[in-house]
């Protein structure tokens, strides 16, 4: 039993010799290799959307520059929030990185009533492209513009707009409070819904991610709830700029947990950087009319935060939040 | 149709054939594989494809997906285990032939059936993708919701003995479909704070955890059971129990055939799915049945009808891609980048623009139906060994497969953890004779049928009086207060006297699990 006792304690103290080494002595050599072995790429939605064939894409262009594999690996579950989870309890050591659109960090907080996060949780290695979050109409819609369908939809009482996320609620809300007109308000649960609804007449208006640029002979921008007009429509004001200031923009980024030394971070962002030109990226960002709009770590610190504070206070004057 | 010959010739050469092939192949093992799916094999394969030539490159991922639908129905035969959820109702008989020594000829019929569904449903898409579509954009919302709930009233087909343990089951299944965020005012149901039920539980876990694991560990728990069949499969060697009987296809045929019209016309009406589709099926065959009382006993129908309506979605689900542009399926909605992708933009436009890419992949689409027919044929030979190991030696096996079925769902471990919730569901639901059937059909229309009546409610203005705009809509209204009056009064009564058999699919050979169930009057 005493040897027993003996040998298991040695056997301890020699593992956490061992451990303390094989953790103390690399954390300052892993940011010279890094990275030396293949990293894992967290992907917050199921395989197969829009944002899983960009990450993906940008996997390959990374791992190209990095002289490493990336590999890829959907947690999907509410919006990205699952995998902000694990990857806030990994290592910060640049060998788990999220693919994520930012409106998990800047927009759902404020929005639905589950895990929240503020942006100092994190570290930033770059944001790659942004998303061209509009309200859209049918083609032959009566209207050009939000003055427009407000007068539309005054005479037409009854009529329904489409809303795919909580923040479509949001801008039609507004809409309403601001000008008295009444609207029905149709929850869908997919880009393909919103396409659907627009094309069959079943709405007038409808808050799409993107993808109604796709289907430029049938369907129109009203406006575009971004800061930015739209690469795909710019001869569209934003919906700031008709007069209603609730532009909120969400872009994809490379999330890092807190605490990865300077050098990884930015290893990673030149990497990101690499997309721009990677052809295959571009291929796939093309087809798919998404904006390539690249921000460095630094940057991408900056415009997490101030567009935080923004959505915040979009949300508190709007009375979704309290003060 | 000159344009056909020639999409012909620019397939029927062997890199393009290879790659097809290759898509084919990966689809079939990726389906017979429980969690992994044609999404997920679609999405993956995407980038593999950057380097292929146009024509190549669909016809490899819509290979991917032709495949998987075909490669799920052999886990569901031998293992009980769907590879996919759709495939579900192909185990509810396929396994219990199995465990008779016929999984050979379930597995042909499954095969048959798939190949004969799939082919069908690509020449709907061929010949009527455009005059079809039209009418795809007139079922919104409202209508959808209608026919969801004449679709219900399958439950009163599938019940098994007793039509109320049958609606409780499917009320049970709408129920946990009300688990997590509701869609109006983004307020998570039912979660307990865990952020994992946000977005609901996933059909994968659970189907695995009712389906395969649940009945696993029935089977463990019978030795005398496990001992009979094993006797049993040695029968199977007779020439009979291998092939298909002409009597079979006699039989088969209608099923397959309704079933590969309900597949399609399900792919066509957008948001329902491959697994709407097969259960649909099978409910319906099981219902023009002379002898519905035999299904879940081993009746070669209803493999053939829940898999050829579970082949036939696939190519129907791009009728309203190709002809409008609108993806009426999950796997469409991938494959929308894959084409944009390739230089071919979905939509009425592509067969004026691209006539040529258009009829390669028509093309290369029929070749796919019987390099499935091929590859099927000698795979399953190999599958088909699985059967003769001894049940004991299978049941470990089978559950390290579902653990990691489900953990592919989501990468993660919670999935295992809903697996084995309702693997003990599954197994009381087994042994207190509630049918799972309409259990799963409860699951998986509730959450449909549940958004499509709140925007039914807001595209109506809150007035019913505007159901008038809605003709197809009113008719199937109408249709399902028809059939739940039928039933109320005779058919109730014919389903009551049935013995206890959909509900315990591949134990009805111990007579404890068979006894008569009382009138219910």
């Amino acid at each position: 039993m005493t040897k027993l006792t003996r040998r298991s304690a040695l056997g301890a103290t020699l593992a956490l010799a061992l451990g303390c080494a094989g953790m103390c002595a690399p954390a300052a050599m892993a940011q010279e290799g890094y990275p030396d072995k293949p990293i894992t790429m967290l992907v917050g939605y199921g395989a197969g959307g829009q944002t899983d064939l960009v990450a993906r894409a940008a996997a390959r262009a990374m791992s190209a520059q990095l002289g490493q594999p990336i590999n890829v690996v959907n947690k999907p579950g509410v919006g990205g929030a699952v995998a902000a989870r694990e990857l806030g309890q990994a290592a910060p050591d640049g060998y788990t990185i999220l693919f994520n659109s930012n409106a998990l960090i800047n927009l759902a907080p404020f929005l639905m009533q589950n895990a929240y996060f503020s942006p100092d949780e994190f570290d930033y290695a770059g944001m790659i492209t942004a998303f061209q979050l509009a309200l859209a109409a049918p083609k032959d819609a009566p209207f050009d513009d939000i003055a427009g369908y407000v007068e539309w939809a005054g005479k037409n009482p009854g009529s329904s707009f489409a809303a795919l996320a909580p923040e479509a609620r949001l801008y039609i809300n507004e809409i309403m409070k601001k000008t008295g007109i009444k609207v029905n308000i149709v929850p869908v649960q997919s880009g393909s819904e919103v396409i659907n609804t627009l094309l069959g007449g079943q709405v007038m208006l409808a808050y799409s991610g993107g993808i109604h640029y796709r289907y430029p002979d049938q369907i129109k921008t009203i406006a575009p709830t971004t800061t930015f007009r739209h690469p795909s429509a710019p001869e569209v004001p934003t919906i700031e700029e008709q007069g209603f200031p609730l532009g909120m923009d969400t872009r994809t980024t490379v999330i890092l947990p807190k605490g990865t030394p300077q050098a990884i971070i930015d290893k990673l962002s030149a990497a990101l950087e690499a997309c721009r030109t990677d052809p295959d990226f571009k291929k796939i960002t093309d087809s798919a009319d998404i904006p390539i709009q690249y921000f460095d770590a630094a940057a991408a610190r900056q415009e997490m935060e101030s567009s935080t504070a923004k959505n915040k206070a979009i949300m508190q004057a709007a009375g979704v939040i309290a003060k | 149709m000159d344009y056909m010959i020639v999409g012909f010739q620019d397939v029927l050469n062997p890199t393009t054939l290879f790659w097809v092939t290759a898509g084919v192949t990966l689809g079939y093992v990726l389906g017979a594989l429980p969690g992994l799916g044609k999404a997920t094999g679609v999405a993956v394969a995407i980038p593999m494809t950057f380097y292929l030539d146009p024509t190549a490159a669909l016809g490899m991922l819509i290979g991917i997906a032709k495949g998987s639908g075909a490669g799920s129905a052999v886990s569901a035969i031998l293992l009980n285990t769907p590879g996919e959820p759709s495939s579900a109702p192909t185990a509810l008989d396929g396994y219990p032939l199995a465990r008779q020594g016929k999984a050979q000829k379930a597995l042909k019929m499954g095969l048959y059936a798939s190949v004969i569904g799939d082919l069908l449903s690509t020449l709907v898409l061929i010949m009527l993708a455009a005059p079809l579509a039209r009418y795809a954009l007139l079922i919104g919302p409202v209508e959808l919701c209608a026919i969801l709930l004449f679709s219900l009233t399958f439950i009163g087909g599938l019940s098994g003995s007793s039509m109320t343990k049958g609606m409780i089951a499917a009320a049970f299944g709408v129920f946990f479909a009300t688990i997590g965020m509701e869609t109006e005012t983004f307020v998570p149901r039912l979660s307990f704070g865990l952020l994992e039920l946000d977005d609901g539980l996933s059909l994968v876990p659970l189907a695995i955890g009712m389906l395969a694991v649940a009945e696993m560990i029935v089977q463990a728990g019978n030795i005398k059971a496990l001992d009979h069949e094993s006797a049993q499969i040695v029968d199977g060697a007779a020439r009979e129990d291998r092939i298909i009987t002409r009597d079979e296809w006699r039989r088969s045929i209608p099923a397959i055939l309704r079933g590969t019209v309900i597949g399609s016309i399900v792919g066509i009406l957008p948001g329902l799915g491959a697994s709407v589709g097969s259960f649909i099926s099978y409910g319906a065959t099981r219902k023009a049945s002379k002898t519905p009382e035999k299904f879940g006993t081993g009746m070669i129908e209803g493999v053939a009808a829940a898999e050829s309506a579970d082949n036939a979605v696939v190519p129907s689900s791009l009728i309203p891609l190709f002809a409008l542009g609108i993806p009426g399926s999950v796997i469409a909605a991938i494959l929308i980048a894959a084409f944009i992708l390739h230089g071919l933009t979905p939509g009425p436009l592509m067969f004026v623009q691209q006539p040529r890419l258009v009829a390669g992949v028509y093309a290369s689409m029929i070749c796919a139906s019987f390099i499935m027919l091929a590859i099927g044929y000698f795979g399953q030979r190999l599958f088909a060994l699985v059967i003769r190991l001894p049940l004991r030696h299978i049941i470990p096996g089978v559950l390290l497969l579902c653990s990691i079925g489900a953990y592919m769902d989501t990468n993660s471990v919670f999935s295992i953890y809903v697996m084995l919730a309702f693997a003990v569901i599954g197994f009381f639901a087994r042994k207190l004779d509630f049918s799972f059937v309409t259990f799963l059909i409860g699951f998986v229309i509730g959450p449909t049928l549940e958004l499509t009546f709140r925007q039914s409610l807001q595209l109506l203005d809150h007035r019913t009086v505007n159901l008038v705009h809605h003709p197809i809509a009113a008719a199937f209204i109408l249709l399902t207060l028809l059939t739940v009056v039928w039933l109320g009064r005779g058919n109730g009564r014919r389903v009551g006297m049935a013995p206890a058999v959909a509900a315990v699919p591949g134990l009805d050979t111990t007579p404890g699990d068979t006894t008569e169930i009382k009138r219910e009057d």
